[in-house]
């Protein structure tokens, strides 16, 4: 087996010239070319719009000029100071955590049944079910919910006429509808992550430590989630980034008095015209989302190794 | 005695451990497939305000929404921004695709990330640069991009780039060189080789990219959200609007084609190519 590899390899390096210092010139230059476009596009359309925005956050506000004027902190300032802005922040940060600590309790199970059942039309079935609530949009769950869970909705009416409640509970518009609302958007996210790690360990070492004695849920604990950390991991991630930038969904259920700051980011640059602060409230939460991120990385790390 | 008591003990969680496991899975697929199913639902009520259980079922609503100008106007533009993002990722994302595909070199790591960093900037932050960017390089130079069509396409082509790059440039890995290295000691044409050897093998890669770049496009709301202007909105910004007044059989008639549209799409390419492979 390993001779058959080598030889392959043997021919497939021996079949060609060795690249000379001419022909790698051409290859890089012919690379540059092929790469010329999509950079620019990625350079012209975010890494150069994301440098004003930092330039902007830094600009000092005036209404009546659209101008970039001065050199000021005032504008981190206004948001570190206001306990109105750092309650913004503490909420999303609440809910974010929150979402994703329930979605990996509902997806670590669901993940872990697609990648073990054995029908193949179940499991493609399963998959489909995760992959198109995923790429579904927002705007469309959000709707749903809104039917789901207002006071004429149908868990109320189900409730109503079941004789359990005797006045509708008010569940849309409250924070929790909001982590309903985004656990139903995140969570195929989390199973597509995990199913893919499920999958690729196997079963063979959750076998071995049944045979060995382990009960099933030692077994899982102890082998198969273990092995599957950084899938957990990523998954995780994943879940917290998308919760922090929420748009639709607290807008939507979470109705005017439940304020996180993605929809703040919008109010800032498209209603109060204040550019210089929606720049400032962007890059404070992409800030505290890459440092959490970068933070939990590395003490996972620590803990269990490179991911 | 002690022995079987264990083993008692242990039959009873090893018991519950299958059960636990199905139970999570069928609770998580309720909490996502619920409110699709809900929305789908309620589109085809009688009742205009939504109440359960509904007095009856009509299609009317769909008749209703075909007819009011602004789902009818934003469908052809999300429709017109997703053909021309994904034409634009194709035509951009391909090459570069090839380039990564080639293997080890220095800087591949930073140039891929750099094309995968639309995926990775949150939508609501990339999409308020990108405005405050267009408006600004409309006031040094008069031409205004910013709520245009073309100021969309820019932020959509974005929305799709990474899925063509991402998915064409691992079909591109797994080809075997040797395949087409054999059709050429053959004595194939270089273009007969691409037509008959390589294309099909990556063909299922590409559709995927296609299709997904298309979705991407077709759903985003985040980064439209601040470049839509008079005029050119898109589907799901318009579904936004009218959700912030209000929801009634109508906006959910809408929203069931979006899910129709979208759930087709993607049956259509798990058949190209496993969906599970894409993320």
């Amino acid at each position: 087996m390993s001779a058959l590899a080598i030889t392959g390899e043997g021919s497939l390096t021996g079949g060609r010239p060795a690249p000379g210092g001419t022909d790698r010139r051409r290859r890089s230059s012919t690379a540059g070319w092929l790469l010329f476009p999509s950079l620019t596009l990625v350079l012209a359309g975010l890494i150069l719009p994301l440098a004003l925005m930092a330039r902007t956050s830094v600009a000092h506000f005036d209404a009546a000029s659209p101008d970039l004027v001065g050199f000021t902190l005032e504008n981190y300032a206004r948001f570190f100071g206001e306990p109105f802005y750092l309650t913004i922040l503490a909420r999303t940060l609440l809910v974010a955590l929150s979402c994703t600590a329930i979605c990996l309790v509902l997806g670590v199970p669901a993940a872990f049944v697609i990648s073990r059942v054995e029908s193949r039309t179940l499991k493609t079935a399963l998959i489909l079910a995760t992959i198109i609530p995923l790429l579904m949009g927002n705007a469309v769950r959000a709707a749903g919910w809104m039917v789901l869970l207002a006071d004429k909705g149908l868990i109320n009416s189900a409730l109503l006429s079941a004789g359990l409640i005797t006045e509708p509970v008010r569940i849309l518009y409250t924070g929790s509808a909001v982590v309903i609302g985004l656990i139903a958007v995140l969570l195929p996210f989390m199973i597509i992550s995990l199913q893919s790690v499920f999958e690729g360990i196997g079963d063979a070492y959750e076998e071995a430590a049944q045979t060995m004695g382990a009960p099933p849920w030692t077994a899982f604990f102890r082998v198969t989630l273990p092995l599957a950390m950084p899938g957990i991991f990523s998954g995780c991630l994943l879940c917290f980034v998308l919760a922090m930038n929420a748009y639709a969904t607290p807008v939507l259920i979470g109705g005017p008095s439940f304020q996180m700051m993605a929809p703040k980011v919008f109010e800032q640059a498209i209603k109060v015209y204040n550019w210089p602060f929606a720049a400032t409230i962007a890059l404070v939460l992409m800030a505290v989302t890459l440092a959490l991120s970068v933070a939990s990385s590395l003490a996972l790390q620590k803990r269990y190794g490179a991911l | 005695m002690a022995v079987s008591r264990t083993s008692s003990v242990r039959a009873t969680t090893a018991g519950s451990f299958r059960p636990v496991m199905i139970g999570g899975c069928i609770l998580a697929f309720v909490m996502v497939l619920a409110p699709l199913a809900a929305i789908v639902w309620v589109s085809f009520f009688e009742n205009k305000i939504i109440s359960f259980p509904p007095t009856g079922y009509t299609l009317d609503w769909y008749r209703a929404a075909a007819a009011m100008p602004q789902f009818r106007d934003g469908f052809v533009t999300s429709l017109k921004l997703g053909v021309v993002a994904t034409l634009v990722s194709m035509f951009v994302g391909v090459p570069a695709a090839l380039v990564l595909a080639r293997g080890r070199f220095s800087g591949r790591e930073a140039i891929q990330s750099l094309l995968l960093a639309p995926l990775i900037v949150p939508g609501i932050v990339a999409g308020a640069a990108l405005y405050m960017f267009l408006i600004e390089v409309e006031l040094a130079s008069g031409v205004q991009v910013a709520m245009t069509f073309w100021g969309l396409a820019i932020a959509h082509s974005l929305i799709a780039l990474p899925w063509t790059v991402r998915l064409i440039t691992a079909s591109l890995i797994g080809l075997d060189p040797q395949l087409k290295e054999a059709a050429l000691t053959m004595g194939a044409r270089p273009f007969t080789a691409f037509r008959l050897v390589t294309w099909p093998l990556i063909r299922p890669g590409v559709v995927a990219g296609a299709l997904f770049a298309f979705i991407a496009s077709f759903v985003d709301l985040e980064k439209s959200l601040f470049l839509v202007g008079p005029g050119v909105t898109t589907l799901p910004i318009v579904i936004v609007n009218y959700l912030e007044w209000s929801i009634d059989p109508t906006i959910a008639a809408v929203a069931t084609v979006q899910i129709a549209i979208i759930s087709a799409g993607l049956v259509v390419t798990d058949r190209y190519f496993k969906l599970a492979r894409a993320f």
